[in-house]
């Protein structure tokens, strides 16, 4: 009887340690994949530096062509007014597009979420914490009042508004050019101060709207510096019709 | 017999030690699954920034070659003292077309916004407008007025829209030209999409594929009074 209880328990005791070493032998598996998840993420993570540091590379290899180029166009058009005349054209347009550095007088507006309201102090049913946030839609509210102020050059948080800019929303977070940005946002425009002032501030206008929500400070500058699109604005699909 | 059964108390005793071992190594095993599941989230992540990342670059690419031929053109033209019209006007038509300020051509997208239990807002075309260039689109046009980068929407009172000062109204022809399967499946994504958003708002949204979508220049003077070219070191 007595041997019988001592083989049961040891019985027992060696299925316990079985299933033990059983969990054991996952638990390792386990981490090695995690090891090895973590491992492919950084590779990954690396890739995507590798790519960045790259563009940034032939990037400025960009810069210094079309740098050339300029020069280059305006000794080939020297002698030819007609042709100075189409030099200073593209010269305009670059600027148009958004492809150089430029200054000016302006405005520059910030737009930062309210951190100062929480979720307990939203009670009402009409309330919702999300009306405390900028949205993408009043990036491009604001960015719509200021072209219609007569804006010539417009930038958010460094990112040049250009003729193929989308601001759009993914998630917690805005993209401007395919770009991540985060509040404060800081919204730039070369114009008249005034109008561009008056826009934004007159009765019913965009900053007495978000007043309610979110914070806004704006100011006008005599002198505001907005870099170039550091993108391609490609043209895969148009052609130029012919006359 | 009492010797019996101090040895069982102490082999309970150990095995519950080994069980509670097992227990912990096994909590870990779970908070590490769950790790793994944020991870994999940002793998995919990462596969797309580098998905962009490459797309970027070969747009980078191509504009380099561009410059570079360009530039040996402008440079045989000055070292055979040939006139550098035919390099110049080439290189003012693509920029001019970049700008908006030339009739174009290419395939696309027609997408109708019409009055229907709501009025067309001019929200809703700024939104539009948004969507398409997020999509690719390399021009724009509303009721043949070109979208270029200067262009405001501005709505007066219900139904009078003004796009860049010229009062137009419904229905809106809005026309892009870019990748015609990228435009339109973006705009139509089930529900949360362009199309379905605002029909079940009330609007009437028609979309079309063309071939061969014509988009006239802005008739606009584009012209700057105010930005001056920062002048590089």
């Amino acid at each position: 009887m007595n041997k019988k209880q001592v083989a049961l328990t040891l019985g027992i005791m060696c299925l316990l340690l079985t299933v033990g070493i059983a969990i054991q032998v996952r638990t390792i598996s386990n981490t090695n994949s995690t090891v090895a998840q973590t491992l492919t993420e950084n590779g990954l993570r690396d890739e995507v530096l590798r790519w960045k540091e790259r563009y940034d590379n032939l990037y400025s290899q960009l810069e210094q062509a079309e740098g050339n180029l300029e020069k280059v166009r305006q000794q080939a058009s020297q002698d030819d007014t007609s042709a100075s005349s189409k030099e200073d054209e593209i010269k305009l347009n670059n600027m148009l597009l958004g492809l150089t550095d430029v200054t000016g007088t302006g405005i520059i507006f910030t737009l930062t979420d309210n951190q100062g309201v929480t979720t307990e102090m939203v009670t009402s049913i009409d309330d919702d914490i999300s009306y405390y946030l900028v949205h993408d839609s009043d990036l491009r509210l604001v960015v719509n009042e200021l072209k219609n102020a007569g804006a010539e050059a417009i930038s958010i948080n460094n990112q040049r508004i250009v003729s193929t800019s989308a601001i759009t929303c993914e998630g917690n977070i805005i993209k401007v050019n395919g770009e991540k940005i985060g509040s404060p946002f800081v919204i730039r425009a070369i114009g008249s101060p005034e109008l561009l002032y008056g826009a934004l501030t007159r009765p019913g206008g965009p900053i007495d709207l978000f007043n309610a929500k979110v914070i806004t400070d704006i100011k006008k500058a005599n002198k505001v510096e907005i870099a170039k699109y550091t993108g391609i604005i490609s043209s895969k699909y148009m052609t130029n019709v012919e006359e | 017999m009492k010797k019996g059964k101090i040895t069982m108390a102490i082999s309970l005793f150990f095995v519950c030690i080994l069980f509670m071992a097992v227990m912990f190594m096994q909590f870990k095993t779970i908070d590490e699954t769950d790790i793994t599941a944020i991870e994999n989230m940002r793998e995919t992540e990462l596969r797309e920034a580098i998905s962009t990342w490459k797309a970027k670059y070969e747009e980078l690419e191509q504009r380099l070659t561009q410059v570079n031929t360009q530039i040996s053109e402008y440079n045989e033209s000055i070292e055979t003292d040939k006139e550098a019209s035919e390099v110049l006007d080439k290189e003012l038509d693509s920029s001019n077309m970049l700008v908006g300020k030339t009739d174009v051509e290419g395939e696309g997208i027609v997408v109708t916004l019409a009055d229907q239990e709501d009025y067309v807002r001019g929200s809703d075309l700024l939104e539009l407008v948004n969507e398409l260039r997020y999509a690719g689109a390399e021009a724009i046009s509303i009721n043949d007025i070109r979208v270029t980068n200067m262009t405001y929407i501005a709505e007066v009172t219900d139904g009078y829209i003004y796009v860049d000062g010229q009062r137009t109204t419904a229905p809106f022809v809005v026309k892009a030209i870019g990748n015609q399967t990228y435009l339109s499946s973006s705009l139509t994504l089930k529900n949360v999409g362009f199309v379905d958003k605002y029909t079940n708002s009330g609007i009437r949204v028609t979309l079309e594929k063309q071939k061969n979508v014509k988009i006239l220049k802005t008739n606009q003077e584009m012209s700057v009074k105010y930005i001056e070219e920062v002048v590089s070191k």
